[in-house]
């Protein structure tokens, strides 16, 4: 069973830490990076995929540092970056097929792996046009596709959503599940909904540590008993949204059924519920993020 | 009613005659090896499973393919036509039979603009944040602008080549000297090319590259400021200068590959 060891990995920015000490070891399956802007995700994706070298610590696959490996790592590894990058007067077909020259891909099986890529990620109608007409969420899956070429070991997968529609994450979802055997999948982001039902196990970063580390059901098992719902009128509702965080918000007919998370009960008539991802997400990145928003448009 | 047993080869059961089983040890039971057949039959495995690549290794002149052949078509266009250059300016200085000075100013200039240009194809590596994923493909980044700047480096010498071949037998300073004068602009002209494209963190595409290639070139104008600059008690300085750019642009190169691999140069240019 393949295995990615970091240990010890932290990566200074001058006088910055953005990865502080994490020490995880990964094997096959699902792993899902959760995190506000600026945890970390990336900085640490990028040294597991050797953009960055890392300030002090090693990575190692199998037991073998991955700068040891170097080409022989990168041979297995399978990269889509955040800001994703291509030659915008390539076409689609012409792109993948540079980078799977590039991957080592063996030239009889190049053209048919690209087809195939194509095909999965749904972009076979649009492989003659150039990439530069393409809309935000076809280069979110020729980025995707680009990353599946080599059919690597390690996937590691920075933001991977941002820009797709929902049918189209959740069509990225399946595609992931239907990957995650035998292979080590990294997905870096900060909408819970993307892992909560793919992930094998969820590693929550917070100002470059990894704060919690675990299954859906064991992360969200500690925040039993501080998870509340709480029927009030519109200034109740008005006035608790200053006081805690709100995890859901819902117009009943002229009351507000709240979604709270609080260590102690809210205020009395406050019942407590069974936690969510969501709620973990919110106890623990408290300050205004993309999800927060992003909730805040979905509820409000 | 027939009964079936299951008989060890070393102690047969009695026969139907009825005679006793015979016991025959193991090794003399076997028939003999044919040595000769049986190295024959494993070379032949030996063979296949040679044949048989669990893995594929690009060769190194697969991947200068491969660079090569997803080049754009404006890129052949352009070597094509600096090639087709060189050879028409040339033969106006072997059909005219002009003064030297003229001749190594203008072909000197022409070269380097032809370098920088030959050399604009590294900046389009680090162009429209590929940078970061090149990086982490199994021919990286690094690699990649190896096999770039040798691409370029063989274009250079068809066009120097070409230059002081078609010049040769009308150039009255010779074939070495003339070599001097024009190397040391071209690598002079190279060392700032590289210098800034690492310091100025290139960020368009193919026009900022050129733009930045012809300001460079700019450079190589100077004799035609200077007229003295050609005169022979001169040669020994442009000897030197051409010594320490072979030296500089090596150091040069070593620090764009050394940035790429150890600092976070991807990061940098790619943004």
């Amino acid at each position: 069973m393949p295995e990615l060891t970091l240990d010890r990995i932290t990566k200074h920015f001058k006088n910055k830490i953005a990865v502080d000490h994490v020490s995880i070891s990964l094997q096959d399956g699902v792993y899902g990076f959760l995190g506000a802007n600026g945890a970390g995700k990336t900085t640490l994706l990028r040294m597991i995929c050797q953009v960055l070298k890392p300030t002090a610590g090693e990575i190692r696959y199998n037991g073998i540092p991955i700068n040891k490996l170097d080409g022989d790592y990168r041979y297995i590894l399978g990269y889509l970056p955040q800001d994703f990058g291509y030659y915008p007067d390539f076409t689609a077909r012409r792109y993948l097929e540079y980078l799977a020259a590039c991957k080592a891909l063996p030239p009889d099986l190049l053209k048919e792996k690209v087809q195939e890529m194509l095909r999965l990620t749904g972009l076979e109608g649009d492989q003659r046009s150039k990439i530069k007409t393409f809309s935000g969420g076809m280069l979110r899956r020729l980025g995707i596709a680009q990353a599946l070429l080599n059919d690597p070991g390690i996937l590691v997968l920075d933001e991977p959503t941002s820009g797709l529609d929902p049918k189209e994450r959740i069509r990225f979802r399946n595609i992931v599940s239907s990957l995650s055997k035998g292979r080590i999948i990294i997905l870096s982001t900060h909408i819970v909904s993307d892992i909560e039902f793919i992930a094998d196990e969820i590693l929550l970063m917070k100002q470059g540590r990894i704060i919690e580390q675990g299954t859906t059901a064991k992360v969200t098992e500690s925040m039993h008993g501080k998870v509340w719902e709480y029927l009030a009128d519109q200034d109740e509702a008005l006035r608790m949204n200053d006081t805690f965080a709100i995890s859901n918000l819902k117009n009943e007919g002229d009351k507000v059924r709240l979604r709270l998370v609080s260590d102690t009960c809210p205020c009395k008539g406050a019942v407590p519920v069974s936690p969510g991802l969501e709620d973990v997400y919110l106890y623990h990145f408290e300050e205004v993020s993309e999800h927060v928003e992003h909730l805040e448009r979905r509820t409000l | 009613m027939t009964r079936h047993t299951h008989a060890s080869p070393h102690h047969r059961p009695a026969d139907q005659t009825g005679k006793p089983p015979i016991n025959i040890p193991a090794s003399e039971w076997r028939f003999p090896i044919n040595e000769e057949k049986k190295a024959k039959s494993l070379a032949v495995i030996y063979q296949e499973a040679s044949l048989k690549q669990l893995r594929y290794y690009p060769t190194f002149l697969e991947h200068i393919w491969n660079q090569m052949r997803f080049q754009p078509l404006t890129h052949w266009l352009t070597l094509g036509s600096l090639l087709l250059s060189a050879m028409l300016l040339a033969l106006r200085f072997r059909l005219k039979s002009g003064g030297a000075p003229e001749m190594l100013t203008a072909c000197s200039v022409f070269f380097v603009f032809a370098g920088n240009i030959c050399l604009s194809q590294i900046a389009r590596l680090f162009s429209c944040h590929m940078a970061e994923l090149e990086q982490t493909l199994y021919l990286n980044l690094r690699q990649m602008v190896c096999i770039r700047m040798l691409e370029a480096g063989i274009a250079n010498l068809i066009i120097l080549t070409v230059i002081l071949g078609i010049t040769g037998e009308t150039n009255p300073l010779g074939i070495g000297t003339s070599l001097i004068y024009m190397l040391a602009p071209f690598l002079w002209s190279n060392i700032l090319y590289l210098h800034m494209l690492t310091c100025l963190r290139n960020t368009g595409s193919g026009l900022f590259s050129y733009a930045l290639g012809l300001l460079c070139g700019i450079a190589a104008l100077f004799p035609v400021l200077w007229e003295s600059a050609y005169r022979p008690e001169y040669l020994t300085i442009w000897k030197c200068l051409t010594i320490a750019g072979v030296f500089l642009l090596a150091a040069e190169i070593v620090n764009l590959l050394g940035r790429i691999d150890c600092e976070d140069t991807a990061i940098i240019l790619s943004r």
